[in-house]
């Protein structure tokens, strides 16, 4: 029961928030002043699966959502076929790679079924738990730089610094251009740069800004989460597990498939 | 760009090159006491063959040598002949295989640490010991605030997991609520939902830990059996970075068209 859950929840059939603001979700601030430098903890973001796209820049077909591409942006924009969003496909004809079970990389697993969250941080790094894929990612924060000409990964090569006592900056490159941005299929180069904001803004609650720039494929830079609230949840709090499987989607899709395969 | 290291990725996870890793040079270890009831840190197996175990449990390999010969209930052997792998005396065609992990479904628990384990980083907070496995990405989380071992869990690919410090260099967790459907090992062996594993991580000095391991599953194994016996790991210095190993369902399409010819045919 658990898995056939989980799996409808990956296929991005949850509810979301898009289009609130996510300030204004959840209980009021508590006003506790937050320790300095410090964003240990399990973090739930009020926020829904996205499905429809990075939650600051739906694909919902208005004008103001409407991202620029370039030439190279709009040929590779095309390859990608997504049952989300106002161009999308039936189910049979999308070539959504995460929904066959590849990593769902950087950035998506910020656009993607963003959930519980643990941040450890160590003397050289900030680890980030995700509940999606139970996967994790490493920043570095001892000072080096990014890779000048990365190989790329799933999920990027990322450094982050305290630019104030309350604000973590994260800047990801090296991400692999296999992967999607978001639900609906947004593309992305092997230039892209991921800017990510945390900023705590007292001891329970932080907000996330995400920027994406990858001038090879959008004329300028866009934000894809906009001060997205996190709350601290208690330190036994047990992360859920949500994990691919291409043997569960197999089931599903023998099941199901005739459902799903209509516009 | 480059994409030579996701392809390397997939050969050494399916092809096991193990020339590659038979000269592993001995560490240079540093005696030097360890920190108390400290696991933080870098740590990768010595050598790395016994890490990537391609022929079952590291201490019981699927040889067809008596001494490895697990003795099943009659459970266990029905549950047994329903995996075919391509690895271990029992082992079938590459095309008629159905290991599970293959495939990328998840690898889970135990099986997280009888295949494929390389460097691991493992991280301590106040109610936690966190690893960090370099195939897949995976963390796992053993909890050591006091908490026991659910009695009916639900189940999951990488179980349920508790520890405590047994003496100032000993570590011992327990895990249950395991998902049938995973496998032990790279060579099939299979548990049911009843099993529970119990993890030793002694750390020897500074420089050195050793990991073992017992499967303990009465619905499927007449006995306990160990798979890892003090499994040697060396510490590796804070700045190293852990590869990105991912099981990916496209590559494996690319790498089975271009070279499943060749794999279909019988050794």
């Amino acid at each position: 029961m658990l898995l056939a859950v989980c799996g409808l929840i990956a296929l991005g059939w949850t509810p979301h928030a898009n289009g609130q603001d996510p300030r204004q979700q959840g209980p009021p601030l508590s006003g506790v002043p937050a320790p300095h430098r410090d964003i240990n903890g399990i973090w739930r973001p009020l926020i829904g699966a996205q499905g429809t796209g990075a939650a600051a820049m739906p694909a919902d077909g208005k004008p103001e959502h409407q991202l620029l591409y370039t030439p190279y942006g709009l040929e590779m924009a095309k390859r990608n076929k997504s049952s989300n969003g106002p161009d999308a496909v039936a189910a049979v004809d999308e070539n959504d790679p995460a929904h066959a079970c590849d990593p769902q990389g950087f950035p998506r697993e910020d656009f993607f079924e963003l959930r519980t969250t643990q941040f450890i941080q160590t003397p050289l790094k900030t680890v980030l738990l995700y509940t999606y894929g139970k996967v994790y990612r490493i920043v570095w924060t001892d000072g080096r730089a990014l890779p000048v000409d990365p190989d790329p990964h799933w999920y990027g090569y990322s450094v982050g610094k305290w630019t104030d006592d309350f604000t973590f900056v994260i800047d990801t490159n090296g991400t692999d251009p296999r992967t999607w941005v978001d639900n609906t299929g947004r593309p992305h180069s092997e230039d892209l740069h991921v800017t990510e904001v945390f900023h705590r803004v007292d001891r329970d609650n932080m907000l996330l800004t995400v920027t994406l720039d990858d001038p090879k494929v959008y004329q300028k830079p866009w934000v894809g989460l906009k001060d997205v609230r996190f709350t601290l949840m208690p330190a036994s709090t047990e992360l859920l597990e949500m994990l691919c499987s291409p043997s569960e989607l197999a089931i599903y899709n023998k099941r199901y498939g005739s459902t799903t395969n209509k516009k | 760009m480059s994409s030579l290291p996701t392809r390397l990725t997939i050969v050494v996870a399916l092809a096991f090159p193990l020339a590659l890793f038979a000269q592993n040079p001995a560490p240079a270890a540093n005696a030097a006491p360890s920190p108390r009831r400290d696991l933080t840190g870098i740590w990768e197996p010595v050598r790395a063959i016994e890490g990537i175990q391609p022929s079952g449990a590291l201490n019981m390999p699927a040889d067809g040598k008596p001494e490895h010969d697990l003795h099943l209930t009659p459970y266990g052997r029905e549950l047994a002949k329903t995996h075919k792998s391509s690895n271990g005396p029992d082992e079938v065609l590459p095309t008629e295989e159905n290991d599970p992990a293959h495939a990328c479904d998840p690898m889970g628990f135990p099986r997280q640490n009888l295949f494929e384990v390389r460097a691991t980083e493992i991280l301590q907070t106040a109610n936690q010991v966190v690893l960090l496995y370099t195939f897949n990405r995976i963390w796992r989380v053993i909890w050591t605030d006091g908490r026991e071992l659910q009695k009916d869990p639900d189940p999951h690919w990488y179980g349920y997991s508790v520890g405590k410090w047994t003496d100032d260099y000993t570590f011992v967790a327990q895990t249950n609520g395991t998902d049938a459907r995973t496998w032990v090992d790279n060579a099939g062996r299979p548990h049911s939902e009843d099993l529970r594993v119990e993890e030793v991580f002694h750390r020897i000095d500074h420089d050195r830990m050793e990991l073992s391991m017992t499967i303990d599953d009465p619905k499927v194994y007449e006995k306990p059996w160990v798979a890892l016996n003090k499994l040697q790991f060396r510490w590796k210095p804070e700045k190293t970075e852990l590869l990105e190993m991912m099981c990916s369902p496209s590559e494996l399409n690319e790498y089975n068209r271009r070279h499943a010819s060749r794999g279909a045919v019988k050794k």
